[in-house]
């Protein structure tokens, strides 16, 4: 799903024909059916349905009752909640990103030599990358609990946390546990991403660099980082993309507590619609909300980063 | 080939019919219906006639729920089948069940829920029934209370889980305590509490207290202010009185053991709720508020010697909480009559007795909690007491300004017992909001 | 020479220290669900216990395992079947209206999950999908449908067409030569797409919260609801068994098909 950044530029298909012929259309779309099924019930027309319940009043219990344009968006802004899992959002999105592309941008280069060593090193870190947010998340639940994890002791002789204390019931511990999750199961995933796009660069244009005399740290600057710029977008995307949509880790480890302090945006969906407000309305609302701001946020990203053609023919 | 031309024209029908049940779909909702009609007429003792019935409660007592069901299959030709629910995940289902009328016959749920649900008419009115039950008077009337809407009954106490005061008494001769006299004030309770502490013993803290789970902190501390004479929730709740000069106390003197050294114990302000019952179990607190049904298995298990009582005012008095499920019919349900024969067979003695006080369980009916327990531990007596000075708060809204993860009620507790106490009446504000919409 | 050796030294330190960061989680999970502790199922000495307290724990492993794997097999089935027959008519195929189809499945990355679920929640009752493992197995294949119409479209286009021509000759239909020429040429993709697929409906648990009940929950939705007791204390020996089970089908199809995996990568990225 990742990879489409990198193929700008494709071949033109050998055997295309100058004009669509009657056939061709009829294959065409009895081979795209299944395809087109689910596209329409599963996507097209959950959207629909979405934007349409964000303008009505339809609860939990009740059902549809009204439709009622604005007075979900006015709800939604006039929640104190909304802003401060906005806030929170973002911050994660940041700490994560930043964290997560430097690391697996350096892992990258550590491991890209095809060495039998490096294999396993590539092993050990994608391994993660198996499991799944839900069970690496009960994983780190156990890990973290002062009842059978390891840490609270290491912690507690490192001076940083008092042993009866949980890692997960202060704002900055659960915020960094999360973080720490995140970097573990995610980071083996985006060195991979990074690793194909570094094999993809050809070998005769760091052999020309070697011949110019130019150094290691020359040759990343000019040679590698420019090179990998459209799997450097991708991965970037990726990352605030996931970050900003953050939801299992969260619910499975702190259900946005303590406090409401790791509240993500999503959560907030789930928690309109099931818990607090009961209110499918709002929630659908609210998912409209985030949906405009990440096509506007992939938008602007793939615009700065340079990678402004999308695939298209 | 075969086999996928034919998913392929599935999958196209589906859309299709997709389609077109979308059309249906925006014009099919048809609001809520506080209190439907009975789908038949149901009296007396239902109908017995080997239906089979669903029946939806939650987690936490899944125990008694079980006793229930399996008494009943097995004197009866209906037969009930029970599905248990994740407690976080109750409103949920039920929600998206009443979405598309999938509700069970026999709906459970935390009785502080039920107010809510019956407002958005997830249950038939069983006024008529009710009244005419033989064992009306003998019922605790807190979980029929719940599900009464302008006067319309709709729900009768099914589990009944109440909050009691419990101290160890091992730690309290260690402190040179009275290990058969628990706290009678809330000046005791500290002065226990503060008694333990002073052990210095490693781990040992005088109380406990589960500062992130509001559903928990209602059921310790609310006790308390009930027994003081004052009044949480306004009568038809949707006004909040939590700044009251007896909850200030109450929260005056949980913030006095948390400064005190060992006072409250380790992880109080961050307890989530998801392991809240442990320190006491383990033998590490002295004396807190907590759920009879999480007491009655430690009696024999437990290495230290327990006391009860039940949980006191600022100066004497005592009440309790009186949780647990009360159960309803649902208004999908074709099976009435045989639903309400479940219903009133659970109201009746026999079934009380059976069920509940058989396994040390707190009874719905006052008689069998008078006379049934003659076998049963003491101090099982002294819990049951205190049902008839037990209340349980009511109000539509209760579960988003109590109970939800982050809630009003639980910043304020956060804020009167850990944080700025001077922002305790901004937090009930926020509360009376809720409760009012 | 001594020089070299010492970097060789920090070299090979430092490249362990960061493979057992990864694993000891993992490592870890698996000790602590066979290691003793108190208020589990495996109180005493090493053992089986928490396993055997998971195979009984609520409607029992074997339902929630089943529920996992009919989910992850029409949730794979169905994405491999609508994703390769649409990567190859987008190849294969000039017709009006195919890049618009094209854009339009890609643009499902660009909505949120979360953003669909809410709506989901409804909608499946009106196609009688609700609490249905079929209708999360299509919801799961839906959100995999761009990256595999994407990687089997670059795999069919690298394929020439004189396979196709030649088939065609034969007197095979567009269909028989699809199956028989086609189909058996991508096969390496198709392993990468099911994967990718197996492990995230495997691993998923948002959409099966949202819909679906607990007796119909997979393994992950059933270990997240174990864990929400209240008033009670978790267990977390049966947590971390859980998460082990979890594991074990996930990792070892991971590791076996490691070459499938990056290859088919590789392939559907890097190539022109």
């Amino acid at each position: 799903m990742a990879v489409m950044a990198d193929t700008d530029e494709r071949q033109v298909v050998p055997h295309r024909r100058s004009r669509w012929s009657r056939t061709d259309t009829l294959r065409g779309w009895a081979f795209l059916a299944p395809a087109l099924a689910l596209v329409v019930v599963f996507f097209i027309v959950p959207v629909g349905l979405v934007v349409y319940m964000s303008a009505t009043d339809w609860t939990l219990f009740g059902g549809f009752t009204a439709m009622n344009f604005p007075q979900n968006f006015v709800d939604i802004a006039s929640d104190p909640m909304f802003a401060k899992s906005l806030e929170f959002t973002l911050k994660y999105t940041v700490l994560t990103t930043v964290i997560l592309m430097p690391l697996a941008f350096f892992l990258a280069l550590l491991v890209q030599e095809a060495r039998q060593w490096n294999k396993f090193l590539r092993t050990a870190i994608l391994l993660p990358s198996a499991l799944g947010i839900a069970s690496s998340s009960l994983l780190f639940y156990a890990l973290y609990s002062p009842q059978v994890g390891p840490l609270n002791p290491i912690l507690d002789s490192l001076g940083l946390m008092d042993a009866q204390q949980t890692i997960l019931g202060t704002a900055d511990g659960a915020l960094w546990a999360t973080v720490v999750l995140v970097v573990w199961r995610f980071t083996g995933y985006f060195m991979l991403l990074t690793l194909i796009g570094v094999q993809a660069i050809p070998g005769d244009i760091y052999e020309a660099a070697n011949l110019d005399g130019a150094g290691r740290l020359r040759k990343l600057r000019s040679i590698t980082l420019p090179m990998l710029k459209p799997t450097i977008a991708m991965t970037m995307i990726l990352s605030v993309t996931g970050s900003l949509l953050a939801f299992d880790q969260f619910f499975i480890l702190t259900k946005g507590g303590p406090n409401n302090e790791t509240l993500t945006t999503v959560l907030l969906i789930y928690k309109y619609a099931f818990e607090t407000k009961k209110d499918l309305g709002m929630a659908a609302a609210l998912s409209v909300v985030v949906l405009l701001a990440l096509v506007i946020i992939n938008v602007l990203q793939l615009r700065a980063l340079g990678v402004g053609r999308s695939e298209e023919k | 080939m075969t086999r996928s031309t034919r998913l392929r024209t599935g999958v196209a029908a589906l859309a299709a019919a997709g389609v077109f049940a979308l059309t249906a779909c925006s014009d099919g909702g048809d609001g809520t219906d506080p209190g439907g009609e009975p789908a038949e007429e149901v009296s007396g003792e239902g109908i017995d006639d080997g239906t089979t019935l669903t029946m939806w409660t939650r987690a936490p007592l899944e125990r008694q729920a079980v006793n229930a069901v399996e008494a009943y299959n097995s004197s009866h030709e209906n037969q009930v089948e029970l599905e248990i629910l994740p407690n976080d995940d109750v409103e949920g289902r039920v929600g998206a069940a009443a979405q598309t009328d999938a509700l069970p016959d026999l709906l459970a749920g935390d009785v502080v829920r039920i107010p809510y649900w019956t407002s958005q008419g997830i249950f038939q009115d069983l006024s008529e029934q009710i009244q005419g039950l033989d064992t009306l008077d003998d019922l605790q009337v807190g979980h029929i209370d719940a599900g009464t809407i302008d006067g319309a009954q709709h729900t009768l106490p099914f589990v009944t889980d109440i909050s009691v005061m419990v101290w160890n008494k091992d730690l309290y001769e260690q402190a040179g305590l009275d290990p058969e006299a628990g706290p009678t004030t809330i000046a005791e309770f500290t002065e226990h509490a503060e008694a333990v502490a002073g052990l210095g013993t490693d781990g040992v803290a005088g109380s406990y207290l589960s500062g992130q789970s509001g559903g928990a902190l209602v059921f310790t501390l609310l006790p308390s202010i009930w027994a003081s004479g004052d009044e949480p929730l306004s009568e038809d709740g949707t006004s909040a009185n939590l700044d009251s000069g007896s909850a200030l106390d109450v929260y005056e003197a949980y913030r006095g053991l948390a400064e005190t050294e060992n006072g409250l114990g380790a992880g109080s302000q961050q307890e989530t709720g998801a392991t809240w019952t442990a320190p006491f179990q383990e033998g590490n607190v002295g004396v807190m508020p907590y759920p009879y049904t999480a007491v009655t298995g430690l009696f024999e298990t437990a290495d230290f010697e327990i006391g009860v009582g039940p949980i006191p005012g600022v100066d004497g008095g005592e009440s309790t909480f009186l949780g647990g499920d009360a159960i309803g019919i649902s208004s999908d349900s074709e099976n009435a009559p045989q639903a309400w024969n479940f219903m009133q067979w659970l109201m009746s003695e026999d079934a009380q007795q059976e069920v509940f006080a058989d396994n040390n369980d707190t009874a719905a009916n006052l008689a069998v909690l008078e006379s049934g327990y003659e076998g049963a531990d003491p101090r099982t007596a002294i819990a049951n007491a205190t049902v008839e000075h037990g209340r349980t708060p009511v109000a539509v809204h209760f579960n988003e300004a109590f109970n939800a993860a982050g809630s009003p009620w639980q910043l304020l507790i956060q804020d009167a017992v850990w944080g700025d106490a001077s922002t305790i009446s901004s937090h009930n504000e926020a509360i009376n909001t809720i409760l009012a919409q | 020479m001594a020089n070299l050796l010492t970097k060789r030294v920090v070299y090979y330190l430092l490249t362990a220290l960061i493979a057992i960061t990864f694993i000891l989680p993992l490592a870890w999970a698996v000790v602590n669900s066979i290691a003793p502790n108190s208020a589990t199922s495996q109180s005493d000495g090493y053992g089986l216990g928490n396993y055997g307290a998971l195979a009984v724990y609520g409607e029992g492993l074997t339902t929630y395992l089943s529920n996992s794997v009919i989910l992850t097999f029409v949730a794979v089935a169905a994405c491999l079947i609508a994703a390769t027959m649409a990567g190859y008519a987008i190849a294969r195929f000039t017709f009006a209206g195919k890049g618009l189809m094209f854009v339009l499945v890609l643009s499902i990355l660009m909505v949120p999950y979360a953003a669909l679920l809410i709506p989901l929640v409804v909608w499946m009752s009106e196609l009688g999908l609700d609490n249905t493992l079929v209708g999360v197995g299509f919801v799961l294949a839906l959100f995999q449908l761009p990256f595999g119409t994407f990687v089997m479209r670059n795999a069919f286009e690298s394929i020439p067409s004189e396979l196709e021509e030649a088939a065609k000759l034969d007197g095979c239909g567009t269909f028989a030569t699809f199956m028989r020429v086609m189909v058996p040429s991508v096969k390496a993709p198709m392993v990468t797409v099911g994967l990718f697929v197996f492990l995230n409906a495997w691993n998923d648990f948002m959409v099966p919260l949202y819909l679906l009940g607990p007796q119909n929950a997979p393994l992950p939705l059933a270990m997240v609801n174990m864990r929400q007791q209240v008033m009670g204390v978790i267990d977390y020996g049966l947590t971390t068994a859980g998460v082990v089970v979890l594991a074990i089908p996930a990792v070892i199809l991971f590791l076996a098909l490691q070459k499938y995996y990056i290859k088919g990568l590789i392939s559907g990225a890097v190539k022109g």
